[in-house]
């Protein structure tokens, strides 16, 4: 295969099978697209993306992993832009992406430009267009490499103008800003193929070393590094590890830096206003980011606050997980981005998040919801723990005077502060809601309750409201936030 | 029941829901395709992530198998938590309080450096270490303060300096590394630092830039309003604060000068009292040489002119040097009782000097006020102008700011616009001829002899003093009898005090010529008046002043003759004694007489150049004499008649000026006359008040001279500018002019310089006040009687 590969030029977009262990340690041999190519020392390195796999997935890979026997080029044919206009753009799906078909460059999108098909056939429009990008797209971040003059529309051009979504709010073609609440893009016109890589090898944080699973932009000159330090408490970022002991013996901080709010057992939740302490908020916003692909650092942290969750040893409140909540949402979000750090994921930390952010929620006589769009283990979490909190309230009913003991949707989410939209989509996840009988009625399948118990048995840690000390504050009553 | 109508009924959240378990519902299964009555929600995903394998992977195993399969979890990259050196690394424990964890959100920002050193910073320090003491907070410290100073450009050697403030050797090592290092340095800052927006928006897509301000959302109106009213009182409060530091900052170095003083003066007294010196003549032998140069220079550099006072100034420069000779005595720190006086008269004559400028400026004296500042609270002294008069000026004639100020002096700024004619704005009255339009020729009764150009000023207490300049004509001038230089005309009046306007002549050199010039009035020449008619002086001061002040100042008896009292003629015995002494030293090469006549000790003698040498009679030598001490506060009679022009020098002496006013404001005061056609309507009008210290004389009218000196009693002892005589005899007789008088005016009108003083204005026959239009600009101002001899 190595053979092969040195003969044949692999570039940028090619796709071809890559050899990767699956979970079960058997080797499997996915779809992957070359999404960039580095030289190290004359070994090539290619950063695949695997077709219909996430993106934390990506990786860097060894020329012996790739099966060049069965590499495709780009395709030609794709004349249809993406969703973004931007062909291939999104990870691994150009066939799924949009059929729409290439906007006219004159109408003046920057962003529309050119698929790499049409440049190549040498579509005149194309190629006027490719040069303005190419002027456009001049030394950013290392973005020049995909440069290439081949594929001038692979250049995801964040910087001049945006996808079709953008052009059609703003005509002119002028970038327009992600909007200014919340915390996620599900808007990918600013995506290029700087955000699209992984930009940092290794995190080591307090006992931890984490793989970034997506970009984050710490400062450039850090992401070379092999391992980038954090300071466990303040979460500030340091090239070496004498930086970070010079660091510990200056950080006095054993905790995040903000007022607890709950505690019980170990764990503690603190919180920590965007506006007040904007270092660590910015600081645990970088780390985040690393694990949360829609979320953006666009703006900055002043309308949020920080919901951060520990646990306690002897050597401090060690951070587990947290989430941001919007101090005024106009959307009913009571979470913006929520995340349990890698090591401590799939032990409940996530759920005890949810619960907590409902909780929030009660104490503020609302109903709430995620920020959307979700991730995927952020959908999976969600609906368990709306499936949990649901069927918890559902069993519990009693008969009311020996007649069917029944509730509406409207009392299951102020019981709970799940928004009713969630409320039904759990419904109707569970299959719970039917027809019977000319009125509408949850039933309980016995593999529901069975798999309610099996699942409420192992969850052990919950949230105790006695714990909670929260006043929520009235933000729109404050000048600033 | 229809499909249809049941698919019309939605899904009401507010209707309850019964709740069955499935085993209570043995017909269940007919009821399930209806479930697709309810609309599916969205999930929340990205469209195309919800299609990604591994999530499609666990949704389906969860809905087949209600739980999580261990090998159905959507894989993540794998992350360790074995870290070894964990427990090194964060050291000690933390003992977990029972309460909630409180922060206070003000302790947040620890003042700790951000930089933190790496290996590389190590080994410097290691190497450092072996020279000096540097410890790793130090050396973050200094590389944080240099990293945050700099911006686009790195902080220079002296700036670090400046802001390091560390010693020499290890500023430069730590400052030569840190630039090499900031070089080789990929990022933008050693310390490193998300990357920020730029206003420009060029970073708008810039994936490395974030967090980004929400400005739109800041901007209300409101807002804005008070961010920007807010701002404004901060800068104020800024600027107000570090004038606040620098006042403090001035305050503590005048301190320390004090204490610096009361050192020295201690000093001084102990030494003297070892040395036995109690009569102070140890003192004054070895201040005289000390004080000279210092006295001058120091007060140079202060904008404010506020200097201590020296106890005992004398400045004596020898014959041959390029300056005139100042003698001057003043005691030691006395300032304090004058000055009392000094306020208070100001509340008894607040509306000095109406004719003013506003512009004017007083310093005021103030040994102790090093630091006052020119408030306007203070401009209520009538200072007067003082023209430069230190030695340096004459090197730099055209340096009409650079006059040095001097201690107890008040200034007032040169009113350029409103009296054009200073005489040093003439360039053609440089060199001798400036010196002459401020010094009269000079002649010493004991010793006989003319001692050049001088003009004289009242020191403390009445004492006379003389200062002298030098000019090329001193060595013919020294062999020059003063009696030679009798006024042919002068023997019309008792004392005649003639004074020569005669300006424009050029520079004479030889005797002759000298003689010449005083004859023809074109110099002006003193001379102190024999003693016959001291008694009758001192009669006739006191016939118009009150008291042993006011006669001192008197300015205008009408008998003409300045007075002079038993206790005023003591008082200057000292002085005169001092001075003799000096200008025997002085005058070595020059042959002297003395004139033995004991009452004329007071010798200020202003002579113009063309006095011929005739001797001076002794009415006029008396005359001369008391005028000096007599001399009327009034320092500018011709102040009188031209309210917008103050005096040609721009000085005005301030009625109430406790100390001696400077040297330099002779000129306007005693001399000024120089203005050459000034001069000769000067004498005629003179008679009235020769010199008013006062302000008073300004904007006034001649005819209040006596008035005007009466006023002025109280301030007796500050008639600084009183340096020339009153010429009473003009007053006397003011219609019938006398012939040095109408000399004066003619050779002043063939001069040219007196263009509009008609010569029966010279005549005297007028009032002064009739004159006063015809002034010319501010050169003839001087009032100033004098007497040509």
């Amino acid at each position: 295969m190595a053979d092969s590969a040195a003969s044949v030029e692999i570039v940028e977009g090619c796709r071809l099978p890559v050899l990767r262990k699956n979970q079960e340690n058997e080797d499997e041999w996915p779809l992957a697209e070359i999404l960039s190519v580095k030289d190290i020392a004359g070994r090539k390195l290619y950063y695949v993306h695997y077709i219909d796999f996430n993106k934390r997935l990506d990786e860097w890979v060894t020329p012996d992993r790739l099966d060049v026997k069965k590499l495709q080029f780009p395709k030609k044919e794709a004349k249809t832009p993406t969703k973004n206009g931007l062909p291939g753009s999104r990870p691994g799906s150009p066939e799924r992406e949009g059929v729409r078909a290439a906007p006219a460059p004159q109408d003046g999108q920057a962003g529309s430009v050119p698929g790499r098909a049409a440049s190549q056939s040498g579509e005149s429009f194309s190629w006027l267009w490719r040069s303005v990008l190419t002027l456009l797209s001049s030394p950013q971040n290392g973005t020049a490499r995909r440069l290439i003059p081949s594929q001038p529309g692979r250049k995801r051009k964040a910087n001049c103008g945006g996808g079709d979504e953008d052009s059609q709010d703003s005509s002119d073609g002028v970038p327009t800003a992600p909007r200014m609440t919340g915390s996620l893009v599900s808007d990918r016109s600013h995506d290029d193929i700087v955000t699209r890589m992984k930009n940092i090898d290794c995190i080591e944080l307090g006992r931890h070393r984490l793989k970034p699973w997506y970009f984050s932009p710490y400062p450039q000159e850090l992401t070379a590094l092999p391992i980038l330090y954090l300071c466990e408490f303040c979460l500030k970022y340091l090239k070496s590890l004498k930086c970070l002991q010079r660091h510990l013996t200056k950080c006095n901080l054993r905790h995040p830096p903000g007022n607890e709010i709950y505690r019980k057992g170990t764990i503690s939740f603190f919180e920590i206003d965007g506006r007040k302490n904007k270092t660590y908020s910015q600081n645990l916003c970088l780390l985040a980011k690393c694990f949360l692909d829609h979320k953006t650092l666009y703006y900055d942290t002043d309308p949020f606050l920080f919901y951060v969750m520990t646990e306690y040893d002897a050597k401090g409140f060690h951070i587990v997980g947290y989430f941001s909540k919007e101090k005024e949402s106009t959307e009913d979000y009571n979470v913006a981005c929520i995340l349990t750090l890698p090591p401590y994921q799939r032990r409940g930390y996530g759920k005890l998040l949810i619960e907590f952010s409902y909780e929030l929620s009660k104490v503020e006589g609302k109903t709430g919801t995620p920020e959307k769009p979700l991730s995927d283990l952020g959908l999976l979490s969600y609906r368990s723990y709306w499936s949990q909190t649901i069927l918890e309230i559902l069993m519990e009913l009693k008969p009311d005077n020996g007649e069917r003991p029944q509730i509406t949707i409207n009392e299951i989410s102020e019981l709970t502060s799940v928004k009713k939209e969630d409320v039904i989509s759990t419904l109707q996840y569970l299959n719970l809601i039917n027809y019977y009988k000319g009125q509408y009625i949850l039933t309980l399948s016995e593999d529901i309750v069975e798999g309610h118990e099996r699942a409420m048995h192992k969850r052990h840690l919950r949230i105790d409201p006695k714990c909670l000390h929260f006043t929520p504050k009235d933000w729109s009553k404050r000048g600033k936030w | 029941m229809s499909k249809l109508s049941f698919r019309a009924r939605a899904l009401d959240a507010a209707k309850p829901l019964p709740v069955y378990r499935n085993k209570d519902l043995p017909d269940l299964n007919d009821c399930v395709s209806i479930n697709r009555a309810v609309p599916q929600m969205p999930t929340g995903m990205e469209k195309e992530e919800e299609l990604e394998h591994h999530l499609q992977r666990a949704i389906s195993a969860q809905s087949v198998f209600r739980e999580k399969k261990e090998h159905m979890v959507i894989p993540v990259p794998e992350a360790e938590s074995n870290i070894t050196y964990y427990d090194r690394l964060y050291k000690g424990e933390l003992k977990v309080p029972k309460q909630l964890m409180h922060i206070q959100p003000l302790g947040l920002d620890n003042e700790e450096a951000d930089y933190d050193m790496d290996s590389e910073d190590e080994t410097l320090l290691n190497r450092l270490n072996r020279k000096m003491e540097i410890k790793p907070l130090q050396f973050e410290t200094m590389v944080d303060r240099l990293e945050k100073a700099s911006t686009n450009q790195l902080v220079s050697l002296p700036e670090a300096k400046v802001l390091l403030n560390e010693d020499d050797y290890l500023l430069k090592s730590v400052y030569d590394y840190w630039v090499r290092k900031k070089k080789n340095c990929r990022g933008p800052s050693l310390i490193p630092l998300i990357k920020l927006e730029k206003r420009d928006g060029s970073t708008n897509s810039d994936a490395y830039v974030a967090f980004r301000r929400r400005t739109e959302k800041m901007q209300t109106r409101k807002n804005r309003k008070n961010d920007e009213a807010s701002y404004e009182k901060m800068l104020k409060l800024r600027r107000e604060f570090s004038r606040t530091v620098t006042i403090l900052e001035m305050i503590k170095r005048r301190e320390k000068a004090k204490r610096e003083l009361l050192h020295l003066t201690l000093e001084v007294v102990e030494k003297r009292y070892q040395l036995g010196d109690f009569t102070g003549e140890v003192l004054s032998e070895v201040t005289v040489p000390l004080a000279e140069k210092p006295a001058y220079i120091a007060p140079v550099s202060l904008a404010n002119g506020m200097r201590h006072k020296t106890e005992l100034k004398i400045k004596t420069y020898k014959a041959g040097l390029p300056y005139y000779t100042s003698v001057k005595e003043e005691l030691p720190f006395d300032f304090v009782r004058p000055k009392k006086k000094y306020t208070k008269r100001d509340k008894l004559n607040p509306p000095r000097r109406p004719g003013r400028p506003p512009s004017l400026y007083t310093v005021n004296k103030a040994d102790i006020k090093q630091y006052d500042f020119h408030s306007s609270g203070e401009e209520d002294f009538p200072a007067p102008l003082s023209p430069p008069s230190e030695p340096d000026e004459e090197n730099d004639p055209d340096g009409v700011f650079a006059f040095r100020r001097k201690a107890g002096c008040q200034y007032l700024s040169p009113c350029a616009e409103l009296n054009p004619g200073p005489l040093w704005e003439h360039p053609e009255l440089a060199g001798l001829d400036a010196l002459r339009h401020r010094h009269s020729l000079t002649a010493l009764c004991v010793p006989r002899r003319f001692v050049g150009l001088a003009r004289r000023r009242m020191g403390r207490g009445g004492r006379v003093v003389l200062d002298r300049a030098s000019s090329g004509t001193d060595a013919v001038l020294r062999q020059l009898d003063p009696e030679v230089v009798t006024q042919p005309g002068a023997t019309d009046s008792p004392a005649p005090l003639q004074r020569g306007p005669g300006q424009r002549c050029a520079p004479s050199t030889s005797l002759s010529e000298i003689l010449d010039n005083i004859q023809a009035l074109r110099w002006r020449c003193f001379r102190p008046r024999p003693s016959q008619d001291h008694n009758q002086a001192s009669k006739t001061s006191r016939l118009s002043t009150d008291c042993r002040l006011a006669a001192r100042l008197s300015a205008c008896p009408r008998n003409g003759i300045g007075g002079i009292t038993e206790e005023q003629y003591q008082d200057h015995q000292q002085q005169l004694a001092q001075m003799q002494k000096q200008q025997l030293a002085q005058t070595s090469t020059a042959p002297v007489k003395h004139s033995s006549q004991p009452e004329l000790k007071v010798t200020q003698t202003t002579c113009s150049n063309d006095c011929t040498s005739k001797t001076l009679d002794s009415a006029s030598a008396h005359f001369a004499a008391s005028a000096v001490v007599s001399a009327p506060p009034q320092g500018h009679v011709n102040n009188e008649n031209k309210p917008h022009k103050p005096s040609v020098n721009g000085v005005l002496h301030p009625p109430g000026t406790t100390r001696p006013p400077h040297p330099t404001t002779t000129p306007s005061t005693s001399t000024t006359s120089m203005g050459g056609g000034g001069g000769g309507s000067g004498t005629t009008t003179t008679t009235s008040t020769s010199h008013s210290g006062g302000p008073r004389g300004l904007g006034r009218s001649s005819s209040s001279t006596t008035s005007s000196s009466l006023q002025s009693l109280p301030n007796a002892r500050s008639h600084v500018s009183a340096v020339s005589p009153a010429n009473s005899h003009h007053s006397a007789r003011p219609s019938a002019p006398s012939p040095s008088a109408l000399k004066l005016a003619t050779a002043a009108s063939a001069l040219g310089r007196v263009p509009k003083v008609p010569p029966a204005s010279t005549g005297g026959t007028l009032p002064r006040e009739n004159h006063e239009p015809e002034r010319l600009n501010g050169i003839s101002e001087t009032t100033v009687a004098m007497e040509v001899t």
